[in-house]
């Protein structure tokens, strides 16, 4: 990398005319228009309804969310009879083991959840930085490389997860190795764009000072650089990570494992409250995590 | 004597407007020299174009032995950069003090004075301080840099967390680390009071005491000038106005440098007062 001269000016930005209170006007004016259309084209080919009868829809499965199925290991009937029309008995069950059987079951698919986003996230990381490192503008990498990895992160950042997830279940099988190639292959996407942003809004001056002690590009690298940018690719990397917890809980649904699984199982047998209960969970993961990963990030700063 | 800096014909341009204009200037190794002059005069611009941080495209500028002109087979407008291990080594031989310090924030104050050492170090050495990892003589050294400055309880505090004159001082001991041939200093007491103005300026003439040691600072303090300094160069609206032996400046020089000195409420004649900087610093 060779860094010599100075950054050359971007030339007149195509942005620059929406500058002032005027542009801002035109801009709130052209999406307003772009509602509309997007809106007129909906009710025009009425696609835009509720149903038949929302309301009483509604109120039904409210009903059945707020009884999640959790709740049947304490309060559930201990013989639960199945009974045939005419009243020979099918099956007996006990309702507290079945429900106690499938918490089992959720906690297991739980942790795999995270284990797929943990490992997910830190290898996105590890394939991010590299990227973004090269795609800093301010670090100056040949241009092409730059380019390629620019290509390589926009790729891999429009790409939606769970498409990644079909196509790798098709290529390493069911299960969450999937899931971990699947989360990594599109954050690393988003942590190598977070990342080079963080890169590019170092101060360069002090970067600049290292380098003028005569220090080894490796040697500015790891003074100048990594020093500055480590608490904000760790922040980044605590909020993709964050991010991926929420996104793995779905990964289920094609067959990656983890939580995802048992939804689409439940929605499938129209269980709504053990749906509840797997949402409860997913909620109260999401926000454990969350919560734990602010804390982390404010006592970096 | 060998020559520390030698410039002919050069000339800097911004924007098509020349800014600085140097026929010639000689500075012998083992000089101290102060570069004086009103704002937006060209005393830190020639201080960069010195430093290699703002190309010299035109003319012929000799810094250290090391040619930093237009490339001479393309002519003058051009710029050849030095190839990459002169470059590094004329940096490390470099010693810059620029306005705005640029401390690394997060390291502590003795990591960011290491960062000074950091050509010095070879083999090893230099692969171990990709870890922030230093032998240990180095790191007393950099203590003892600290501690001569005063900041001997502040050498683990993070520089963002330092006052603006302690990292002044931070940035002087890092640049003393380096053990350059060549220190450019621009203003380096702008933030200090007056016990560390005398601290700073006697470490900076501490550090170019040896004879093949040579010192070239911005002044805005002009009672400094007998300190740091046995030449002055007046600089006025890009060009050198006088050269002259310390002990030849005289206050009428630096009034007609930095013109009239501003009226006072009390009558539009004012003497020349008696502590040089009172009136030339606006």
């Amino acid at each position: 990398m060779t860094r010599s001269g100075p950054i050359p000016p971007d030339g007149p930005r195509p942005g620059r005319r929406f500058a002032g209170r005027t542009g801002f006007a035109a801009l709130a004016v052209l999406y307003g228009a772009l509602v509309g259309v997007c809106l007129a084209t909906l009710v025009g080919a009425g696609d835009l309804s509720l149903g038949r009868n929302p309301i009483e829809n509604l109120a039904r499965t409210v009903g059945e969310f707020l009884r999640p199925s959790f709740l049947d290991v304490w309060l559930g009937p201990e013989r639960l009879e199945y009974r045939s029309d005419d009243g020979s008995v099918l099956r007996v069950e006990n309702r507290r083991e079945v429900e106690a059987g499938f918490l089992a079951a959720t906690a297991r698919a739980t942790w795999v959840t995270f284990q797929i986003a943990t490992l997910g996230s830190l290898l996105a990381a590890l394939m991010g930085l590299p990227l973004a490192l090269l795609v800093a503008r301010n670090l100056r990498a040949p241009r092409l490389l730059a380019w390629m990895a620019k290509g390589i992160l926009d790729v891999s950042r429009s790409v939606h997860t769970l498409v990644f997830g079909l196509i790798l279940v098709g290529i390493v099988g069911l299960g969450p190795t999937a899931g971990v190639l699947a989360i990594a292959l599109h954050s690393m996407g988003t942590c190598g764009k977070l990342f080079a942003e963080s890169i590019e809004s170092m101060d360069m001056a002090a970067i600049d000072a290292v380098r003028a002690t005569g220090a080894s590009e490796a040697q500015v690298f790891f003074h100048g650089v990594w020093p500055s940018v480590l608490p904000q690719i760790v922040s980044h990397h605590l909020y993709v990570w964050e991010f991926n917890i929420r996104d793995s809980t779905i990964l289920g649904l094609i067959g990656a494992g983890g939580l995802g699984l048992l939804i689409s199982e439940a929605v499938s047998l129209f269980q709504w409250d053990r749906l509840s209960t797997l949402l409860i969970v997913v909620v109260a993961l999401v926000m454990a995590f969350d919560a734990l990963s602010r804390r982390i990030r404010e006592a970096l700063l | 004597m060998s020559t520390a800096i030698r410039m002919e014909g050069m000339r800097v341009a911004l924007a098509g407007r020349v800014v600085l204009d140097v026929p010639r200037l000689v500075i012998e190794t083992g000089e101290r020299v102060a570069i004086v002059g009103p704002n937006g005069a060209g005393k830190s611009m020639l201080l960069k174009v010195i430093g290699a941080g703002v190309p010299a495209r035109h003319g012929q500028v000799h810094v250290l032995g090391y040619s930093l002109g237009p490339d001479p087979s393309e002519g003058e407008g051009t710029h050849r950069a030095l190839a990459p291990d002169a470059r590094r080594a004329l940096r490390r031989d470099t010693g810059l003090l620029m306005q705005g310090l640029h401390l690394v924030q997060r390291l502590s104050a003795r990591e960011n004075v290491l960062i000074g050492a950091l050509a010095r170090l070879h083999g090893v050495h230099a692969l171990r301080s990709w870890a922030r990892w230093y032998p240990t003589d180095l790191v007393a050294e950099a203590d003892a840099m600290l501690t001569a400055l005063g900041l001997a309880d502040r050498v683990g505090t993070r520089a963002d967390r330092l006052s603006g004159g302690e990292r002044q001082k931070v940035a002087l001991a890092r640049m003393l680390l380096q053990r350059p041939r060549l220190i450019l200093a621009d203003e380096p007491t702008s933030a200090l009071d007056p016990t560390a103005t005398r601290e700073v300026c006697a470490a900076l003439v501490g550090a170019a005491a040896d004879r093949d040691r040579t010192l070239v600072t911005v002044v805005h303090d002009l009672d400094l000038l007998p300190a740091l300094s046995t030449r002055v160069i007046g600089i006025r609206a890009g060009c050198i106005a006088w050269d002259l032996p310390t002990g030849r400046v005289t206050p009428q020089r630096l009034q007609a440098l930095y013109g009239q000195p501003p009226v006072q409420a009390d009558g539009p004649e004012v003497d020349p007062p008696a502590a040089p900087n009172a009136g030339w610093q606006a």
